[in-house]
């Protein structure tokens, strides 16, 4: 009963350890200052987290998401400020452009059937570029409306604003994948492409709505990313797919599907990004060894986790009937 | 036989295989002469491809010895150990490197060195290439790099590759199977040639014509047992087909194609249905509560064509009826029309298997238990309950991982999510292809049932008992084409046999 | 035609089209002094391609490589700063830095069984965070080390107009073009991308060719650090940032299957001249620099589309035939 606990729960209880082991070292691990402090600062990693999943548990991979945000901050800044759009159509206008361009990507990728690691790869470059040229490579300082920057600034119950927005996204993507037809869908087409269209599941739609997802959270993650700092700026956001997506493998959702996949897991995994940062500051570690420690807990991670090995599930690039 | 143990190059004594208490091979003998042509016949699990297996150290026998060039061959032996020997075997499944050309490939891990350094003669292989090539008399330039090639010539570099070996024992299995008559009659100009130059060959068809015109000894297995060793005067087609079944079956001894509800409507027709190069001109019709067997051997399009019938693979031409209406198939619409689709290749594209049983029942009934997009669990239970009982998979945990499961288990997981729904049709392809004697009777049973209810099986099956036991009509189909249809009940094995090997 | 024989004639006529495009829009790009810097960078791009290359046919990806040039350049560096041992005992002991990188890279892949993707994605990290350590100094801030030993600068010298590291890159460039194709370790580097069923069943032995690759790609990166790190006198640790993308872009342009089994040196030089054609031209277009990023995501895209689409035309065209 206990190893089989131990094993369903084996992230928490990992987690658990690491907190333990911090607050050891450290008495000011566990204060609440210390702790919201850690969470606001992995909360904009998280919301991405949310959407950016469904990449790799369709066998997928979404490296575009943090260009995106960058972008999606500055189109808003653009369409508000810049154009007085208002907030709430430069808001929507903003979510549906990203969500556009996910949805691009998607079809790039599951109707030419291209590997999606590249693809994104080239999205992150482009989109960039994109994002440095509308805004100039300037910063664009954003100071109203006050209902915007309270969702960087405000906070409830003591705990930053973002916070919240991170856990409602969680929760609502765990919904998502536990609770509806898209996430079974999901599963099984990370699972085994061929058999979820022989079974009738339309694999492509199913993969494309992966990415739009993402890009979807990228937005928001964008928007929260301009309130948090006052500005929009085309290097804001820059590199924190790399962020996600060790958060989501450290989560135990393996790249190339496999029909597995949890939310639960990868915010477990975006704390523990959280921790080792945090845990590294309050040991006084200089910050140049915060990579080197942060590439090997990924290693060890991955070393000791079997579903993330190769072979684990039916290929992508197979699929095609 | 023989008593010159001189002309032996292989030989067998009590070879015994099992796979997890299945017996696959149960004490054979067999001897390969030097310079012969040696055939392996059998039906599908007769254990033909488990011997070449045990030859080659693809996988380990439990018992018995097996001599080659007068030396015992260890139980467990790696794959280049064979080379070196000089076994070489021509594989079905593609072995070559795509971005390398023709020559490279022929001499993948053998190839020529520039005197003592560690380079590649290039020159030397290419011009050894061209030697191998132009002595087999080959449409094939060394220098073209696989990417540019069609399938048979492919294969033909396979075959170069095995020859290029200088082998005293090649073994073909199917290896005409994705050639053309041109390419076939190459083959076997090149076994008349290698037999005058003293090379054995063991060589494994269903067609039975080839075994009839290369062999000078032929093996028959039946059931993992040898039933028979002919020589070149006893060898005739008949004879073969008799041994293979080993029964004569004149009188159908199953107590089957009672009590069913034959009702006569027309449920599926198929009109001159053609795809592009995989089969042609496909007429039939299926009427509910009828068994339809489709037999042919492998590469006969017997695939292809359930597969365009339920929407996987296009149609070039031709139209499918459902209930009198014409359709244009696609999966999703075949699944509301109440389709079931049974594949070939069970752990590849039947299952998940990664997933637990119930997902996978689950998985084409999400109309049926999801509302707005939300699951409705116990809606999805209730179904993972009812497809586990109707074919009582064991263990009956919903969240056994179906991986985990027997090939049985996994296969009445397959049947389990089309039986939650209300069916028209079966498409079933292979049902019981690696599966034990028990659940073989089974999955018998869940198929006549699905009959006697009034759903119209299309069943195709290389494993002729079954299909002659189950099916009420047979359509037999030879490389695209539609060559015979028996009607009555009384169909035997062998006229299947006969039909689909192309001696009618 | 073959599909590499089309892609590098497409590629020839892009090359010459964007260069009268170029020649056209501003004064300041036909000039031998901008084609030979031109060349310059192209080499420091195209050393480490090559070696990724390799990586990249035999099915992997090698993300790290902007970091280990880093870091074997910060080895190197502190080396002559902090040793006084013979000045030519660097190139020996750059060159090991580099394979060591290479070994770890290949040493977690077939150990753990990983996606090479997530294990140079992690190792990227180690690497430019060694690079960092290497160059904290006690008070704990970053101070650049710079170098004035004439041997060490003699790199980045030049013979004639060329630049060393342009005549570097071409010994390198026909190394591994003969490497690629005239060993039976190229071979079986193309073996184990497209198929590795067949060449284990050939008897190759894929840890050993994933070693190697890696243990290449790392030794490229410490030969471009070498002549990197002389050209600006010093080596930080955020020298090498990005540049695997670039790498990756030109590698791919170049034809090489981004799956692995396809691909050759040639195609890399090529994809490598007409990438630092475009960036070089868009600079000397004076416009904004993020019309390079723009153009370069665009071109990548392009130029899988285009593969994916080739090929699948292709096989159609030869089934008909048949």
């Amino acid at each position: 009963m206990i190893p089989k606990l131990f094993h369903k729960y084996k992230l928490l209880f990992i987690l658990i350890l690491m907190a333990a082991v911090l607050s050891i070292i450290s008495p000011r691990f566990l204060t609440k200052e210390n702790l919201s402090n850690v969470l606001w600062s992995i909360s904009i990693v998280g919301i991405m987290v949310s959407g950016t999943i469904y990449s790799p548990i369709t066998s997928g991979v979404d490296l575009s998401v943090g260009s995106l945000a960058a972008l999606s901050g500055v189109l808003f800044a653009k369409f508000m400020i810049t154009f007085g759009f208002g907030l709430i159509p430069s808001i929507l206008l903003t979510i549906a452009i990203a969500c556009t361009i996910g949805f691009i990507h998607g079809l790039i990728i599951t109707r030419i059937n291209v590997p999606p690691l590249i693809i994104t790869m080239a999205a992150k470059t482009y989109l960039f570029g994109i994002a440095m040229l509308i805004s100039k490579g300037e910063m664009i300082p954003i100071m109203e409306p006050s209902s915007f920057m309270a969702i960087g600034g405000g906070k409830i119950l003591g705990f930053p604003i973002p916070i919240f927005i991170m856990v409602i996204f969680i929760l609502l993507s765990h919904i998502l994948l536990k609770k509806t037809a898209y996430g079974r869908k999901a599963l099984a087409v990370g699972a085994n492409p061929v058999t979820a269209e022989l079974s009738g599941i339309d694999a492509m739609q199913i993969q494309t709505i992966a990415y739009i997802l993402s890009a979807f959270t990228a937005a928001i993650a964008g928007l929260v990313l301009c309130s948090i700092s006052q500005l929009a700026y085309a290097l804001l956001g820059q590199g924190l797919e790399l962020e996600v997506i060790t958060a989501i493998v450290l989560g135990g959702t393996p790249l190339g599907g496999g029909g597995f996949g949890t939310v639960f897991g990868a915010l477990i995994g975006t704390v523990m990004v959280g921790f080792i940062g945090n845990g590294l500051n309050l040991m006084n570690v200089p910050s140049s060894f915060h990579p080197i420690v942060t590439g090997l807990v990924i290693i060890s991670a991955l070393a000791l986790n079997e579903n993330l090995r190769m072979g684990s599930g039916t290929k992508l690039k197979k699929a095609k009937l | 036989m023989s008593t010159n143990t001189n002309d032996i190059l292989v030989q067998g004594k009590h070879v015994t295989k099992s796979y997890h208490g299945n017996v696959v091979l149960e004490d054979i003998e067999f001897d390969i002469r030097r310079g012969e042509v040696h055939s392996l016949v059998g039906e599908n699990g007769a254990g033909k491809s488990t011997l070449v297996k045990i030859i080659t150290g693809v996988t380990p026998r439990n018992n018995g010895e097996v001599d080659f060039d007068g030396h015992e061959l260890p139980i467990d032996f790696p794959r280049t150990f064979v080379e070196k020997l000089g076994i070489a075997v021509i594989f079905q499944e593609l072995s070559l490197i795509p971005g390398l050309t023709v020559a490279q490939n022929i001499f993948l891990g053998r190839e020529p060195k520039l005197g003592k350094t560690r380079l590649i003669d290039k020159k030397k292989m290419v011009t050894d290439a061209e030697a191998i090539i132009k002595k087999y008399n080959f449409p094939l330039d060394p220098k073209a790099e696989i990417d540019s090639l069609s399938i048979g010539k492919r294969q033909l570099v396979e075959i170069l590759k095995a020859l290029s070996m200088d082998s005293k024992l090649m073994i073909m299995d199917e290896p005409t199977a994705s050639l053309n008559l041109k390419e076939s009659k190459l083959l076997f100009d090149i076994i008349k040639n290698l037999r005058e130059e003293g090379v054995s060959i063991l060589y494994i068809s269903h067609r039975m014509e080839e075994v009839f015109e290369l062999s000078d000894r032929v093996t028959v297995l039946r059931d993992g047992q040898k039933v028979a060793l002919l020589d070149r005067e006893e060898i005739s087609p008949e004879r073969i087909i008799s041994l293979m079944i080993g029964r004569d079956l004149s009188v159908s001894d199953y107590e089957e194609s009672v009590l069913k509800t034959v009702s006569g409507d027309t449920i599926l027709e198929v009109k001159k249905l053609c795809s592009e190069k995989k089969f042609s001109d496909i007429s039939f019709s299926l009427n509910k509560g009828e068994i339809l067997g489709i037999s042919g051997l492998v590469g006969s399009g017997r695939t292809e064509i359930v597969r365009a019938i339920y929407g996987v693979d296009p149609i070039t031409s031709g139209s499918v009826l459902f209930d009198g209406k014409e359709i244009t198939p696609t999966v999703k619409q075949s699944i509301s029309l109440g389709f079931g689709f049974v594949p070939e290749d069970r752990r590849q594209q039947g299952v998940f298997m990664q997933l637990p049983i119930n997902k996978n029942i689950c998985s084409t009934n999400f109309d049926r238990y999801t509302r707005m997009g939300f699951v409705n669990e116990k809606g999805e239970d209730a179904i993972a309950e009812s497809g586990i009982n109707m074919v009582s998979i064991k263990p009956k945990d919903p969240n056994y991982i179906v991986g985990n499961l027997s090939g049985g288990n996994q296969q009445k997981v397959v049947l389990a999510k089309w039986l939650v729904r209300d069916l028209s049709i079966l498409i079933i392809d292979e049902p019981t292809a690696g599966i034990d004697v028990g659940a073989k009777d089974e999955i018998y049973s869940v198929i006549n049932n699905l009959a006697r209810k009034g759903v119209g099986v299309l069943l195709i099956s290389s494993d002729l008992p079954e299909l002659t036991r189950l099916s009420d009509r047979i359509i037999v189909l030879r490389e695209g084409k539609m060559i015979k249809e028996f009607k009555d009940q009384s169909i035997t094995e062998e006229e299947v046999l006969r039909a689909s090997s192309g001696l009618i | 035609m073959t599909q590499s024989m089309l892609r590098k004639i497409i590629l020839l006529v892009l090359i010459l089209a964007v260069m009268t495009f170029f020649t056209i829009m501003s004064p300041y790009f036909f000039t031998a002094n901008n084609l030979f810097t031109l060349l310059q960078e192209a080499s420091f791009l195209g050393i480490a391609a090559v070696g990724v290359t390799f990586v990249m046919i035999a099915g992997g990806l090698d993300l790290s490589i902007g970091s280990a040039t880093a870091l074997t350049a910060m080895v190197c560096i502190n080396f002559l700063e902090y040793t006084n041992l013979p000045v030519l005992l660097f190139l020996p002991i750059s060159l090991l830095a580099g394979a060591f990188v290479g070994t770890f890279n290949g040493f977690v892949i077939n150990r753990f069984k990983l996606p090479d993707f997530i294990v140079t994605l992690s190792s990227k990290g180690v690497f430019s965070g060694l690079a960092l350590v290497i160059a904290v100094k006690e008070n704990g801030f970053v101070s650049n080390v710079f170098i004035d030993n004439p041997t060490y600068l003699w790199f980045a010298g030049k013979l004639g107009p060329l630049y060393y590291v342009t005549i570097a890159f071409v010994i390198i460039a026909i190394g591994g073009h003969f490497l690629l194709k005239w060993t039976k370790f190229g071979t079986y580097v193309y073996a184990v991308g497209a198929n590795k069923n067949a060449a284990m069943l050939s008897g190759v032995d894929i840890k050993q060719i994933k070693y190697g690759v890696y243990i290449l790609a790392g030794v490229a990166a410490s030969i471009t650090a070498i002549f990197q790190s002389s050209r600006m006198m010093t080596a930080m640790p955020e020298m090498g940032i990005g540049t695997e993308l670039d790498i990756i872009a030109a590698i791919v342009i170049g034809g090489t299957a981004f799956r692995g089994g396809r691909g050759d040196i040639i195609g890399t030089v090529m994809g490598v001249l007409f990438l630092t054609i475009v960036k070089n031209g868009i600079f000397k277009l004076q416009i904004t620099p993020a019309i390079q990023q723009i153009v370069i995501g665009g071109i990548i895209i392009a130029a899988v589309v285009f593969d994916e689409w080739y090929r699948n035309y292709s096989a159609r065209k030869r089934n008909m035939v048949v």
